[in-house]
């Protein structure tokens, strides 16, 4: 299988107590460590260790941990990376907190990424024996797990053929400038199973981080979680709105140190042999923000 | 009690104590570029041309590297003026989206320099009356 899922998304805060409040209270992450200057989280409905990491200091991207089914895919994907033209390092476990044996390298696009088999299991909130639907008294919106990120790049179409050798990744949705062949992609979802996207790549500058996202159930949980960003003075980018581009429903919104978060629910189910979607320049604004229809200034020159 | 000068169309904004550059002009009706309002984007820098304001966050060193920290450079969505000051926006000027609130916030100022004005008259502190 190779990769999973984004297994964690490890990010820096300017102030770790205002950004506690926000990822513990406000979206009702479940520390799990906290360590140094860094933070540890997990979802409810997630099982590993941590999916988010804080680290006091800056704003931005540190990396990404992306966990593998087998410990064979490790080797593979290193073997892949190389022969990508990438130099990959191994890191050991302990590395990271509660995170075992791996593999780092730096993408064509500058971001790192860690490849790993082994977390903690630390189990969901609601158990695996005749397990409840979910947790009584979830905190605030209560999101369930991380879902997806989104990045920039100078080349999404090179990062597009990088995930593809390496990760195995199909595009579900792309932005190209023309339907020609020989079109430029201006921005490319990626998976490699039924999620609709686990990594989206924009046009942009190299190594920055857009956002990334955390599961909801449906739109009125949207809904809902925005009523919470309002009563917790969170600001909101955009939403809530349904982007044309995965079909997901979506509130964008910024974490106390200007990194970008989303709350996603519903996209279709994605497979290898769906035929992609293209969209073209003329309907981008649709693409990304079905009801208003305009690809506002932020999107696109809002990064960390 | 300072206020934001605006160069060079001139507009005078009255920001509340502790308030942000950009806090203070959304909320006097005014609109310019700005992104994730907390310090991490860097999209609301404009010049600061005269007068002192501090940062009420810490702010990262790639959003505001150090020749900026001496440079007049302003993050205004966590810059908060120590005296009245003069900024400049880059490549744009502001806009006034709402009227209505630009009354209020010209009403605000005006009781304030009339208030300033009686205190600084009759000596005694804004305590004591």
């Amino acid at each position: 299988m190779g990769v999973m899922r984004l297994g964690y998304a490890h990010v820096r805060v300017t102030d770790m107590a205002e950004a506690k409040d926000h990822y513990a209270n406000t979206l009702g992450l479940y520390e799990t460590l906290s360590e140094g200057n860094k933070t540890y989280y997990k979802a409810w409905d997630e099982w590993d260790h941590h999916s988010v990491v804080l680290e006091e200091g800056g704003v931005g991207l540190v990396k990404y941990g992306w966990k593998v089914q087998y410990s064979s895919d490790i080797d593979e994907i290193e073997k892949k990376a190389k022969a990508f033209g990438v130099t990959v390092e191994r890191m050991s476990k302990g590395d990271n907190p509660e995170i075992g044996d791996g593999i780092r390298f730096t993408t064509p696009s500058d971001h790192v990424f860690e490849v790993y088999h082994e977390a903690t299991l630390i189990g969901t909130e609601v158990g695996t024996h005749n397990p409840d639907a979910f947790p009584r008294h979830l905190v605030g919106v209560g999101v369930p797990a991380l879902d997806h990120s989104l990045i920039t790049a100078e080349d999404p179409g090179l990062m597009d053929r990088f995930l593809t050798a390496v990760f195995g990744f199909y595009a579900t949705e792309r932005v190209q400038t023309t339907l020609d062949s020989d079109a430029d992609i201006i921005a490319t979802w990626m998976t490699n199973s039924t999620q609709i996207h686990q990594l989206a790549v924009l046009a942009g500058p190299q190594g920055k981080l857009h956002h990334f996202a955390f599961r909801l159930g449906e739109w009125s949980e949207v809904g809902r979680a925005a009523d919470l960003f309002s009563m917790d003075d969170v600001p909101i980018d955009v939403g809530p709105t349904r982007h044309g581009i995965t079909r997901g429903q979506t509130v964008y919104f910024f974490d106390p140190s200007g990194n970008r978060n989303e709350v996603f629910a519903g996209g279709y189910l994605a497979y290898p042999d769906r035929p992609m979607h293209v969209w073209t320049p003329e309907a981008l604004g649709k693409g990304v923000f079905y009801h208003s229809r305009e690809l506002n200034d932020a999107f696109t020159s809002v990064l960390t | 009690m300072p206020t934001v000068t605006i160069h060079p169309t001139g507009e005078v904004i009255y920001l509340d104590p502790e308030e942000t550059v950009l806090s203070g002009l959304y909320k006097a009706g005014y609109a310019y570029t700005v992104g994730c309002r907390r310090g991490g984007c860097a999209i609301c820098k404009v010049d600061c041309r005269s007068g002192e304001f501090s940062y009420n966050h810490p702010v990262a060193d790639t959003v505001i590297t150090d020749a900026e920290r001496t440079d007049g450079t302003c993050l205004t969505c966590r810059a908060v003026p120590e005296t009245d000051i003069t900024i400049e926006l880059r490549g744009e000027n502001v806009r006034l989206v709402n009227r209505f609130l630009h009354m209020i916030n010209d009403k605000a100022r005006q009781r304030a320099e009339a208030h300033a004005a009686v205190t600084a008259t009759s000596g005694t502190t804004h305590k004591e009356q």
